[in-house]
């Protein structure tokens, strides 16, 4: 008997079918992935579950009894847990507090805080999942956190554990160490709902694959019996092409020239130490690292975020090392942010005045400060056009859309520019194949132009599969440099994790397997 | 000249000038806390400290008068989490509009019960818990002279703040009551999806920063003035929000930072038969007390940072 069993689910919202009839089942001891691109109905499905959406038709029957689950109070009740992409963890409050909220011991609403601490220790110790029980959420990194979050579940109790596209914000080395805590889960007797639109993850992961697409069930399979490749088509409805192909490097006049430079972070430390490369028009340089060894700090530095400490960049010529970013806009630096919520869009905007953000003050966009609503509206509807932005109007504000057509408008808005260099940092973080796919197209066509393009990736397959170039940066400096043909995942994931300057640390080398968001 | 100014009433005036601030500014960090921003608590207290008179005019007891400023306190701050918490409005607006109509709604009812505006009767107060009178001389009879100046001499409502700040602050930390509170302002999704319903969470909250800000009206107009007096808050429901920002947020920091405004006002008190010596006019010492507050939160504080969804209006799914 299924711990689990959905029949024919529906879920309709104003204009949407989210879930289209759904039915799935979860054996007791079971890993099922459910597979699907961003806006394919799986985070609906499970809000469902979780009691935060209701349905509109179907049934849900938990150990074979059907159930109308109300709330995610009477979810947790039927031993159902979730662990929330956006994780539900109070900052300022330690993890013990975080993982009793809603369900502290003790007597007259006075919480008794050993026992408390006990339980947690005691289910930190049986599932192996070690803590720091004191610490504040605020200090843990979001490996810890997303264990903090697994903790809270099974301190409520749950038999049945959903995983909402847990891998979305871990490093490679959090996503093997996460995949191994979900073992030995399901060696204790926990039934797991892995949702992700990550290929390799559910190959290396699931005993069973659901795929959905537009929120129906268009396939079910085992890892054994398919591929990537056929995954990646069930899921999107066509061939995907997992590795673009592109014309060999012609490189033009010397476009970026970074001298011996240096930045400091936020906290006044040393991010970015001495570096120096050049990037040529027709060529795609791009800079692997594990998050944090000073790659943020260096592409602020190169679109006038933040002002370096010492050393020079120059494009084409001009010195744009204290330039601000507006005047590297205008002397032809595009950037797409790395993170498109906090940089790149103005999510209250709507999607025309997103897409004219950084031109706006120009001709013919506006002159002498008043704004053309015309021309804004008729660029941004052929820019929709042109990028293939999921959209019913230019009207709509950008918080509106998936995630993946917001990244469509950044990409539009940046590259429609024209600029001489384009910047892209981490461009394809959180989406799906598809738009992977589409955004790789554009940097590619970006390159074949002529054009200079500095591509900041954690994604070695992506790095792999752009780069003609490739500058490893580990704490700071450019340890190594590689051409395409040179490189494969594994000597990077070796300098990338320090390998070459210092030891070699088998640990790190490993990382390459899981190190990419599309396999190959 | 000094020991003209530090004697044990200075001190005593601001234990008693701290009371209505610090009552208001716990009932705002209870507020904020769950992530409501309550700035309607200078209204509350007016509410209160009407409500609260009126009903010792008629009966004639402090202590029921009291009570009744508490449930209108508790009363219109319904109508504050009905607006920000159901109606998810905008929550200064809500409070703004509560202010007004507490100055209206005052105003009109003073007409309409007394026939004028301005000032009620006198009424009685409510008298000091302890009367020790003189004790020992010499040394230890200067000693006790302290002692039950600054701390015996006080009325009911300064105790109970007291009580009120060190129980409250025992109960965020220790109850659970406390703790999905600190989790609300924070994260009400975090607190949803644990299965507890930040409605009512809220709810909670935004009463009982009403209930305490009718207390502290109760104890301006009953225990302190003996009148209600249009608009005789005088902004110091504000001056209590400022309170619990530099209290960061924690009701034992209200009561103190309360303490520092009080202590600001008792002085200005006893400056004020000084400015023939010094030549300033009286406005100059009145003002010490709204300066020290500019000053404190612009200044000395630094960035306090609050409830990180304080203000928000919280929509389920």
């Amino acid at each position: 008997m299924p711990v689990l069993e959905l029949r024919e689910v529906t879920k309709v919202f104003p204009g949407v079918v989210a879930n289209d009839r759904v039915s799935l089942t979860l054996e007791e001891r079971e890993i099922v992935a459910l597979l699907g691109e961003n806006g394919a109905g799986k985070s609906t499905l499970m809000n469902v579950v979780y009691g935060l959406l209701s349905a509109d038709h179907g049934e849900i029957l938990v150990d074979g009894q059907p159930v109308k689950i109300r709330s995610s109070r009477h979810a947790i009740d039927l031993g159902i847990g979730m662990v929330h992409q956006h994780f539900m963890l109070v900052e300022p409050l330690t993890v013990t507090e975080n993982i009793i909220l809603g369900r502290e011991p003790g007597r007259m609403g006075v919480i008794d805080m050993n026992a408390a601490r006990k339980k947690v220790a005691e289910i930190s110790e049986r599932y192996g999942l070690r803590i720091d029980p004191d610490a504040r959420i605020s200090e843990l990194e979001v490996g810890l956190q997303q264990r903090v979050e697994i903790l809270k579940a099974l301190y409520q109790g749950a038999r049945v554990l959903i995983l909402d596209e847990p891998t979305a914000v871990l490093t490679p080395q959090e996503v093997r160490e996460l995949f191994a805590v979900v073992r030995s889960l399901v060696d204790e007797g926990l039934s797991v709902v892995f949702i992700t639109h990550k290929l390799e993850e559910v190959m290396a992961v699931a005993d069973r694959i659901v795929v959905m697409r537009d929120g129906a069930v268009v396939g079910e399979v085992r890892p054994s019996e398919t591929d990537e490749i056929g995954l990646a088509r069930l899921m999107v409805g066509r061939d995907v092409v997992l590795r673009i192909d592109k014309q060999p490097v012609k490189c033009g006049e010397t476009v970026l020239d970074i001298r011996d430079l240096s930045v400091k972070s936020d906290r006044n430390l040393s991010a970015v130490n001495g570096v120096s490369f050049t990037v040529c028009g027709g060529e795609i340089v791009a800079i692997a690292g594990v998050s944090g060894n000073g790659q943020t700090e260096l592409v602020e530095a190169l679109v006038g975020l933040r002002r370096p400490e010492s050393g020079s960049i120059t494009l084409k010529g001009n010195d744009i090392t204290r330039a601000s970013a507006r005047s590297s806009i205008e002397i032809g630096v595009s950037h797409i942010p790395e993170d498109r919520h906090r940089r790149g869009l103005v999510l209250t905007f709507n999607l025309a005045e997103n897409l004219v953000l950084g031109d706006h003050r120009l001709k013919p966009y506006a002159t002498r400060g008043i704004m053309h609503p015309r021309e804004i509206t008729s660029m941004a509807k052929k820019r929709i056009a042109d990028y293939d932005i999921r959209t019913p109007s230019e009207k709509l504000i950008a918080s509106s859309l998936s995630g993946g057509n917001q990244q469509k408008v950044v990409v539009a808005r940046e590259i429609g520019r024209n600029p001489e260099l384009l910047v892209a940092a981490q461009p394809t973080r959180g989406l799906d194949v598809g738009a992977i796919e589409f955004v790789h197209r554009q940097i590619i066509a970006e390159r074949t132009s002529g054009k200079a393009v500095l591509l900041i990736s954690l994604e070695l397959e992506e790095v792999l599969s752009l780069a003609d170039r490739i500058l490893v940066m580990y704490e700071g400096r450019i340890v190594k440099e590689f051409s395409a043909e040179q490189a494969d995942a594994e000597t990077l994931g070796y300098f990338m994790t320090g390998g070459g300057g210092t030891k070699l640390d088998k640990g790190g080398a490993d990382l390459t397997m899981t190190g990419s968001g599309v396999g190959a | 000249m000094l020991s003209d100014i530090i004697t044990p009433d200075l001190f005593a005036a601001a234990l008693r000038m701290a009371t209505p601030l610090a009552l208001a500014a716990i009932g705002g960090t209870i507020c904020e806390r769950s992530g409501v921003v309550n700035i309607a608590l200078e209204g509350i207290m007016l509410i209160g400290a009407f409500f609260g008179t009126a009903t010792v005019l008629a009966t004639g007891s402090p202590w029921l008068g009291v009570l009744v400023a508490v449930l209108a306190g508790v009363a219109i701050s319904a109508v504050h989490a009905v607006a920000s918490v159901n109606l998810r409005t905008d929550q200064v607006v809500s409070g703004t509009a509560i202010n007004l109509l507490a100055l209206g709604l005052t105003g009109f009812l003073m007409e309409l019960w007394y026939g004028h505006p301005g000032t009620t009767q006198p009424i009685p107060t409510l008298q000091p818990v302890f009367g020790f009178g003189a004790m020992g001389d010499g040394f230890l009879g200067e000693v006790w002279r302290w002692i039950n100046g600054v701390f015996l001499s006080h009325t009911p409502l300064v105790y109970a703040a007291i009580f009120i700040a060190i129980g409250t602050h025992w109960a965020m930390y220790h109850t659970k009551w406390g703790l999905r509170l600190r989790a609300l302002g924070e994260h009400p999704r975090a607190v949803d999806t644990a299965g507890v319903s930040v409605a009512r969470g809220r709810w909670v909250a935004v009463l009982m920063s009403g209930a305490l800000g009718g207390l502290a009206g109760a104890n301006l107009s009953i225990e302190q003035v003996g009148v209600f007096q249009e608009g005789f808050t005088n902004g110091r429901g504000f001056i209590a929000l400022a309170a619990n920002i530099f209290g960061r947020w924690t009701p034992i920091g209200s009561y103190l930072a309360s303490l520092l405004f009080g202590f600001a006002d008792a002085l200005q008190i006893k400056l004020q038969p000084f400015r023939d010596v010094i030549d300033l006019p009286p406005e100059f010492f009145l003002m010490v007390p709204y300066v020290v507050t500019v000053v404190v939160l612009a200044g000395v504080i630094g960035r306090a940072v609050g409830p990180a969804q304080v203000g928000v209006p919280y929509e389920k799914g």
